[in-house]
């Protein structure tokens, strides 16, 4: 369907959201404007952007109903968020600036303990802020809410950057299970009791991993809204390779489980705030995981990168009785298949 | 004397033909000569006394060999010339009409009278066939039907089957070319799942030993494998549902002869003739009320599936088990393709079978077994494979563009079309599974490739998440051809539309869930269609329910209950009627006060009252919940209950609120009202349109109480079912070419 206002389903970072961008900004910034010369922006969907000198920047707003929840708040995601967004691109963060609109009404000690979480985590990891804004929005814009946007710097110190540009041959690898911060938020709000915690929190034992096995991670990502499918379509799409993951191997925690069997929602299009997705050279898929266990991760090898067949840049999932499905990227509308 | 030139197109080649034209011109002492023109074409030239051609004429029609269909025939008075003989004259190669792909066949009696005759060379041989019968499709590689381009090429006559082959006067042999014989043809071996053969003299035999044990078998078949077990033994079809993983649906019964049949099941005159056709598909029967097959064959249906051997393979078999009858259901894990090698058996089937008896003849294309029933006396298919397809179906109009449609997704078949033909292809299966759409293309592209063809149209459904969409829109970047879309129910009433021919109908197309113009799941729809399709407008629908949270409303039909509930009832009231916890009651609640999507589905109504009835809560195999309501309705009564009309909705919740104001008791008669009277309430809302026809389509109506409740109130108008194509998603595709017809 297509629509002249905009849907909640444009935000869902699959399908509809690359459509809408495609149509404000893509297809209409000459391509000398959409990156810095010699970088990489937005002619390149990765995590953050690249500018001279292995310089890396990434920007994200962050806005979450409810905005505290078990396992963090939006301002622990908020921070995360951009810090994983910058350590996904193979960067070690440097400073942040942040930006927040609030609406009128906003209760000052919710504010209180939003920014308390951000400056927990930023003395923890030694970011500094180092500029920031503050805007008020009336009630009847925005009822009772908040929006947290940040900005994060980093610099590759050795090495370049990591593109993601995923090889044939490839092992696609995440950090741990998936899709934890989208069942809690789902579970919040269906008022659905569950013992899960958000899995929120910046990665930064991922850059030992990527400066250790520098030039074998081909890409990197934090797999957030949209989940795993969005990321590994995106990484499909971006090269014409496809994806072939095994649908058994990849972790996800029966609690999660339990809330995405009665929602309809599927776990690889929940996101994860604390989850790495690698595709890294077959030859260190042994020595990258055993790396990520000793630093504390969960890690599964969940799937491999082949050359397309009959069709490009697709995300192939095989099904435990040995079939194989289309892996598509999250759509807004649940559309019902079965006859 | 008189002189005639014939011209005759339909299937009249690889069927023994040219042998019967001369055979009975002989007979009727007329000379002249049979020419096949290439194509599916044959030429007769006959001069004789008038006597003479009358008999040779009456003898055409009469005796014409089983297999072969005269579509069309052209005759014409010719000069007489001077030829006192009769010849079968080399082929020509003036192609008017392609040479159409024969479909496989049942082996005919006189092969089988062969086998069973102890004197015979072909005693106890299992691929006995003659120009009659055999396999076709499954073993052909490209057209035409010669040896050479089939799997038979591995198999070099001896001489004596080269004699047989070469002798203008043996009826079924000369010319035939899938015959072989004990010296010449395939061999037949047994082995254990891991390889191990079991060296053994008669290796069927012991096969039915072990299938009498309780082994559980996969056997190749012609288009595929089958699983094979002892129907008699609760454990063993126990064992067998565990080990496929497939805990409800039903398994097919294959049986020695409709005597055997008649045992288990009521078979009347006109199934007894679907059984026994050369199609052989396999026929849902009613159960007789005391049957010793296990209950687990078919569990809570009352009907059950048969059908008779259709190769030789197959008789030796069934005649070496004592009851004569066993499973044979398609040899397949859960939702996967059928397999057709010894090496998908070994991967796929391990764990689910014990033993292989399986043979040297390559199985080229996939072709799973037909499935008819008789619904309110009509005959519908409910799968339209082995036996019908790749048979064409002429349509009333010709097409201006080659064309290809794609189906559904679940249950798919595909087509290619061009001239009036529409070649749909034999059941693919459920397309969201990435290999069985890869099979989609596969025989899509055989068609196109046999017939030589460059498709200039691809149709596909609405439905955005249909994988088969994806494949046409592939498929129309490829061939650089247009790509049109038809809304599904749409394309289910032009799919009965094609069948007869119609340019305008009103269509009552009962279904599952198809996407809707609107964006919404439509499924009961009353369709005004114009114009093979071009105008078209929904008049009626059932009532709009929501529908939220995707495709596990249709696994568990509590869901769907609920929202039905939700309509006119508060969530604390749902909770006693439905089969759902606390989490997923308020996952519900909150889903529907932000929903977006409705369905009008007569499917999820039925699955609903299904559930309400306590008869299905959990569906395991497409239509389960409504094919048990159905199955519980045998012996209901007519109460007294009507869906009302308002405005343009036939309220489906009065229904809900009926039972449960009365309470549940006499259940049987209120699945049969609600059946019966729900095809009441269509018609009559198709009536409200002052139909010429109505055209009835959609998986739902094979349902026979809202077939019955349709028919017997549509005063006087008449109610045209679907009886060459399923009425359910494996027809879509016709309706889908049926919408590009022009007549230009
Ligand atoms: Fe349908
Ligand atoms: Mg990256
Ligand atoms: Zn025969
Ligand atoms: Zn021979």
């Amino acid at each position: 369907m297509s629509y002249n206002k905009i849907q909640i389903s444009h935000g869902n970072g699959g399908k509809e959201t690359q459509q809408l961008l495609q149509r404000l900004f893509f297809s209409r910034l000459p391509l000398e404007l959409k990156r810095v010369k010699g970088g990489v922006g937005i002619d390149y969907p990765d995590d953050g952007a690249v500018l001279q000198n292995n310089l890396v920047v990434a920007t994200d707003s962050h806005t979450v109903n409810p905005y505290f929840f078990p396992g963090g708040d939006i301002g622990y995601l908020a921070v995360s968020g951009t810090l994983n967004d910058v350590i996904m691109m193979g960067a070690k963060p440097i400073a942040m600036l942040d930006s927040i609109v609030v609406s009128e009404g906003f209760p000052i000690d919710d504010l209180e303990k939003i920014t308390g979480s951000m400056i927990e985590l930023l003395k923890k990891y030694n970011i500094p802020l180092v500029g920031g804004d503050f805007k008020v929005i009336e009630e009847t814009a925005m009822k009772n809410s908040i929006i947290i946007n940040t900005v994060g710097l980093g610099v590759v110190e050795t090495g370049s950057p990591i593109v993601d540009a995923i090889k044939p041959g490839d092992k696609i690898i995440v950090t741990g299970p998936v899709g934890v911060h989208g069942a809690v938020i789902a579970a919040m709000q269906y008022n659905i009791s569950t013992n899960l915690k958000s899995d929120v929190r910046p990665l930064f034992e991922l850059l030992e991993v990527f400066s250790k096995f520098k030039g074998y991670v081909h890409a990197a990502r934090d797999p957030t809204r949209g989940g795993l499918a969005a990321t590994l379509n995106e990484w499909a799409q971006l090269t014409g390779n496809v994806i072939v993951i095994e649908e058994a191997k990849v972790p996800v925690l029966e609690d999660v489980k339990a809330i995405t069997e009665v929602t309809g929602l599927d776990p690889l299009n929940l996101a994860s705030e604390g989850v790495g997705v690698l595709a890294v050279d077959s030859n260190v898929e042994d020595d990258v995981l055993e790396t990520l266990k000793s630093l504390g991760f969960e890690p599964a090898s969940i799937g491999y990168v082949v050359e397309p067949k009959s069709e490009k840049g697709i995300v192939v999932a095989k099904t435990a009785v040995g079939g194989a499905k289309i892996l598509e990227m999250p759509t807004g509308d649940i559309v019902p298949r079965i006859c | 004397m008189k002189a005639y030139r014939i011209l005759i197109s339909g299937i009249v080649q690889g069927v023994g033909f040219r042998p019967f034209i001369y055979r009975i011109a002989v007979k009727s002492n007329v000379y002249g000569y049979v020419k096949n023109l290439g194509g599916s074409e044959v030429e007769v030239k006959i001069i004789g006394r008038e006597e003479n051609i009358s008999k040779f004429f009456s003898l055409l029609f009469s005796k014409i060999p089983p297999p072969a269909k005269i579509e069309k025939i052209l005759i014409e008075e010719e000069n007489i010339q001077d030829i006192h003989e009769f010849k079968i004259l080399p082929s020509g190669n003036v192609v008017n009409e392609p040479s159409q792909i024969p479909p496989d066949l049942s082996i005919c009696d006189d092969c089988l009278r062969e086998i069973l005759n102890p004197k015979d060379r072909r005693y106890k041989y299992p691929f006995n066939s003659c120009a009659y019968c055999g396999p076709r499709y499954s073993m052909l590689y490209k057209i035409p039907y010669d040896r050479e381009n089939t799997a038979m090429r591995d198999f070099p006559l001896c001489d004596k089957c080269k004699a047989e082959y070469e002798d203008p006067e043996n009826e079924r042999r000369f010319d035939a070319q899938g015959i072989s014989c004990p010296i010449c043809g395939p061999k037949v071996f047994l082995s254990t799942i891991d390889g191990e053969i079991i060296q053994d003299k008669d290796p069927i035999a012991t096969a039915a030993k072990l299938i009498e044990e309780g082994y559980i078998l996969a056997i190749k078949g012609i288009g595929g494998f089958h699983i094979a077990a002892n129907p008699f033994d609760d454990d063993v079809v126990i064992k067998l549902r565990e080990r496929k993983n497939r805990p409800q649906q039903p398994f097919a019964l294959m049986a020695l002869s409709v005597d055997v049949i008649k045992k288990y099941a009521e078979v009347s005159q006109l199934e007894e003739e679907l059984l026994k056709s050369l199609e052989r598909p396999i026929v849902l029967l009613k159960k007789k009320e005391y049957s010793e097959i296990s209950k687990y064959v078919s569990p809570y249906l009352d009907r059950e599936g048969f059908f008779l051997y259709y190769t030789g393979l197959h008789y030796l078999l069934l005649d070496n088990l004592k009851e004569k009858i066993s499973i044979m259901t398609s040899g397949n894990k859960h939702a996967l393709p059928m397999c057709t090698d010894e090496e998908c058996v070994k991967t796929k089937l391990k764990g689910v079978v014990d033993y292989v008896l399986y043979h040297n003849r390559k199985i080229v294309n996939r072709v799973d077994d037909s499935v008819i029933r008789i619904s309110a006396g009509r005959i519908m298919f409910l799968r339209r494979s082995r036996g019908y397809a790749p048979t064409w179906i002429r349509i009333k109009k010709k097409l201006r563009k080659v064309a290809v449609a794609v189906g559904a997704e679940l249950q798919n078949v595909g087509a290619v079309a061009f001239d009036d033909k529409v070649i749909l292809t034999q059941y693919i299966g459920d397309t969201d599974e990435l290999n069985t759409l890869e099979d989609l293309e596969k025989y899509i592209k055989f068609f196109l490739n046999t017939y030589h063809l460059t498709p200039q149209v691809i149709i596909a459904d609405k439905n955005p998440a249909y994988q088969s969409t994806r494949l046409a829109s592939k498929l129309s970047e490829e061939y650089s051809a247009e790509l049109v879309q038809v809304q599904h129910h749409l394309a289910h009433g032009l799919s009965a539309m094609a069948e007869y021919g119609l340019q305008e109908a009103v269509g009552i197309i009962i279904d599952g869930i198809g996407y809707g113009d609107d964006g919404n799941g439509w499924g009961g729809e009353v369709i005004n269609i114009k114009d093979h399709g071009e105008k078209y407008s929904r008049e009626y629908h059932l009532k709009y329910v929501p529908y939220t949270g995707g495709d596990i409303n249709s696994l568990k039909p509590d869901r769907m209950l609920a929202l039905f509930l939700s309509t006119f009832m508060d969530w604390n009231e749902i909770r006693n009627y439905v089969k759902l916890n606390d989490m997923e009651l308020k996952v519900l609640e909150y889903q529907t006060r932000k929903n977006r999507l409705f369905t009008s589905s007569t499917g999820r109504f039925l699955d609903s009252v299904s559930a309400l009835l306590d008869i299905c809560h959990y569906r395991t195999y497409e239509g389960e919940p409504a094919i048990k309501l159905e199955a519980f309705a045998r012996n209901g009564k007519l109460l007294d209950f009507e869906f009302p009309i308002i405005n343009n909705e036939i309220d489906t919740t009065s229904a809900f609120k009926w039972i449960i104001e009365n309470g549940i008791q006499d259940k049987p008669s209120i699945a049969y009202t609600i059946q019966y009277k729900l095809g009441k309430a269509l018609v009559q809302a198709a009536l409200k349109l002052n139909p010429e026809k109505i055209v009835v389509s959609g998986g739902a109506s094979v349902n026979e109480y809202i077939l019955k409740g349709m028919i017997e109130n549509s005063e006087g108008v008449e109610i045209l079912t679907q009886s060459k194509v399923p009425p359910g998603d494996g027809g879509i595709a016709l309706g889908q070419v049926y919408y590009i017809s022009e007549e230009k």
